[in-house]
């Protein structure tokens, strides 16, 4: 008979811990997320996700900054250089980020594959606006800021240079003329451009200065 | 809190094996202690004189929900990072159906055959043979079969999810639900054992 | 005083062969909780018991007809990659400590036999029948549902998975159902 009144016991227990769970809320925090893999794929294969380096250059110079623009690369590599304008993420602290839905994202790593990742976690939130830069930091200093003109260049070849030239020397890189096509030839050491401040929030020099919207 | 420890790299695959046996100790140890190494013991369940594998498993089933649900609230424990097998309900409704029909006949289940196997008993060994070869057969019909196999698939789903209740709504369901299942079968039990004493 | 020491002795003797009576349901299920609510803490994960002998009969077969075994899609995913050993698998080790455990608890408690376990109106060689059928059924069950009592019904049902919990309720519905076709069996 003692057995009864233990039994009553738990019973009691038990149904006092479940009244009180009624109360408690979602026990999962919002990280259990759902994709539609179909759209996923064809937004890859149609690229309209990709934005390029000259795309990206051309809005910093004409200030259509509309977007968020993220470096989801580690503290140090962002504070040895990172493109103007740009917020330093990591890939846990995006994850956490309370970034509103309706905002254009672009992000870029040093080539694609970090950017594609955090592109991915991104939409499975359900954000509808995010782009990869195209080549990453890769393509950056290739294009933009260290861009070389190959050799037997053609007169148009050389018109549209200067525009490039303009381009890299903005964003304080130093475009070249190309020698040798050979590939054992002494590349010229690739100093990266000194930014004048490290919060990377500071609109170029010589643009109108334009007002973050949604701070 | 950082639970559950493994999926946070508190230790690696090796540690884990040694977890899992001495876990599986744990398991083993309380299953026999229930009484469950005895296939009469098991059946009797479906013959209303002795509800004690209903007893066991929904009080095991009690305490771990409320305790992961607890934990989780409370914010130690993510339970995002707890395993939850995918529902394919078609075969899952049909395999639970046959092992139903196999408990019964056989007198055991794969983990309570292990202990029973393991305490001595002749009827527990042939069974685990049964298991592995039934496991076997399955293998080589495979091909046949995988097309239901992978049916009806549902993807992760909770019952909070399906129902569209909130979680808590579901822990307070399954607590009444199995206490009053309990008081069923105390009822049932004493039952039986009148009727019985009156036969006699 | 050599009374005495018979006494004792006998009682010795005694002891060992009357099995000792099983806990209460309710903390024996409480304890089973906290194994399981134990095993979701450390290891994100709950218990199991078949697939360790899904894995164990890949291995088994793999080493005897590696051709056959690989191009099966069912044993192929016990067999892994094949940069390990399938049975360096958690629930391989986890049911080898079922073994342990069960032996350890009938040890203690002097209920370790060598029996047949039957009810009075069948004999044994029909109740080894039927015990390998019961086991080959749950074989196929087992897989089907991709877990059995302990992998679903104990560790899914914990988490409100509704794979598993109905598949728990068809669990009792089959044995229910066929109680009564086999109760010459148990009773």
């Amino acid at each position: 008979m003692k057995n009864l009144t233990l039994n009553k016991k738990l019973a009691f227990i038990a149904i006092a811990l479940g009244f009180i769970g009624l109360f408690l809320g979602n026990p999962y925090k919002g990280n259990l997320l759902s994709m539609n893999t179909k759209e996923l794929s064809m937004i890859v294969e149609t690229k309209v996700d990709h934005v390029t380096v000259q795309d990206l250059a051309d809005w910093i110079i004409q200030s259509k900054m509309d977007f968020k623009l993220i470096d989801i690369r580690t503290e140090q590599e962002y504070n040895e250089y990172h493109i103007p304008n740009s917020e330093n993420i990591t890939m846990t602290s995006l994850e956490k980020a309370d970034i509103p839905k309706s905002e254009k994202i672009v992000i870029y790593s040093e080539g694609g594959i970090h950017s594609a990742q955090a592109w991915m976690l991104l939409k499975a939130k359900g954000y509808k606006g995010v782009y990869i830069l195209f080549g990453g930091l890769e393509d950056w200093k290739d294009q933009i800021l260290f861009p070389k003109l190959p050799e037997g260049f053609t007169p148009e070849q050389v018109a549209k240079f200067e525009k490039t030239k303009e381009i890299s020397k903005f964003f304080g890189g130093t475009p070249s003329v190309g020698g040798s096509a050979d590939v054992k030839s002494e590349t010229p050491k690739m100093e990266m451009p000194k930014l004048d401040n490290q919060s990377g929030n500071k609109t170029p020099d010589g643009a109108p200065k334009k007002k973050k919207e949604g701070c | 809190m950082n639970m559950p420890f493994f999926k946070y790299g508190m230790f690696g695959d090796e540690v884990s094996l040694i977890v899992a046996f001495v876990i599986g100790i744990g398991f083993g140890f309380i299953l026999e202690r229930a009484g469950f190494g005895s296939g009469k013991k098991l059946a009797a369940q479906f013959y209303f004189t002795d509800m004690t594998v209903l007893k066991v498993m929904f009080t095991a089933i009690l305490t771990s929900m409320l305790g992961v649900y607890y934990l989780s609230v409370i914010g130690w424990m993510d339970l995002s990072m707890v395993y939850l097998t995918p529902t394919n309900i078609m075969p899952q409704i049909v395999g639970g159906l046959l092992l139903g029909f196999g408990f019964v006949i056989g007198g055991y289940c794969p983990g309570t055959s292990c202990v029973s196997a393991s305490t001595g008993r002749i009827d527990g060994m042939v069974y685990l043979l049964g298991v592995v070869f039934g496991i076997f057969g399955f293998g080589e019909i495979f091909p046949m079969v995988s097309g239901f196999y992978n049916s009806t698939f549902m993807g992760q789903v909770t019952l909070p999810q399906f129902f569209n209740l909130p979680y808590g709504v579901v822990v307070f369901l399954v607590v009444l639900m199995a206490v009053g299942a309990f008081v069923a079968a105390e009822w049932g039990e004493k039952n039986m054992a009148k009727k019985a004493g009156a036969k006699k | 005083m050599s009374t005495l020491v018979q006494t004792s002795e006998t009682e010795k003797v005694k002891s060992v062969s009357v099995p000792k009576p099983y806990w209460n349901p309710y903390l024996s299920g409480i304890g089973l909780g906290l194994v399981l609510l134990l095993s979701f803490v450390i290891m994100g994960r709950g218990l199991g018991a078949s697939g360790a002998f899904s894995s164990g009969i890949a291995f088994v077969l793999e080493k005897i007809a590696p051709a056959h075994t690989n191009a099966n899609n069912f044993y192929k995913e016990y067999l892994g990659d094949g940069t390990k050993s399938p049975l360096k698998d958690w629930l391989v080790f986890e049911v080898l400590g079922v073994f342990v455990g069960g032996f350890i608890s009938g040890a203690l408690g002097g209920r370790i036999k060598k029996t047949i376990e039957r009810g009075p109106n069948i004999t044994d060689r029909k109740r080894l029948m039927f015990a390998f059928i019961g086991g080959a059924l749950m074989g196929i069950g087992a897989k089907l549902a991709r877990g059995c009592t302990s992998g679903q019904a104990l560790t899914g049902g914990s988490v409100l998975n509704l794979g598993s919990w109905a598949f728990m309720m068809c669990v009792f519905a089959g044995a229910y159902a066929l109680a009564y076709f086999m109760r010459r069996q148990w009773l």
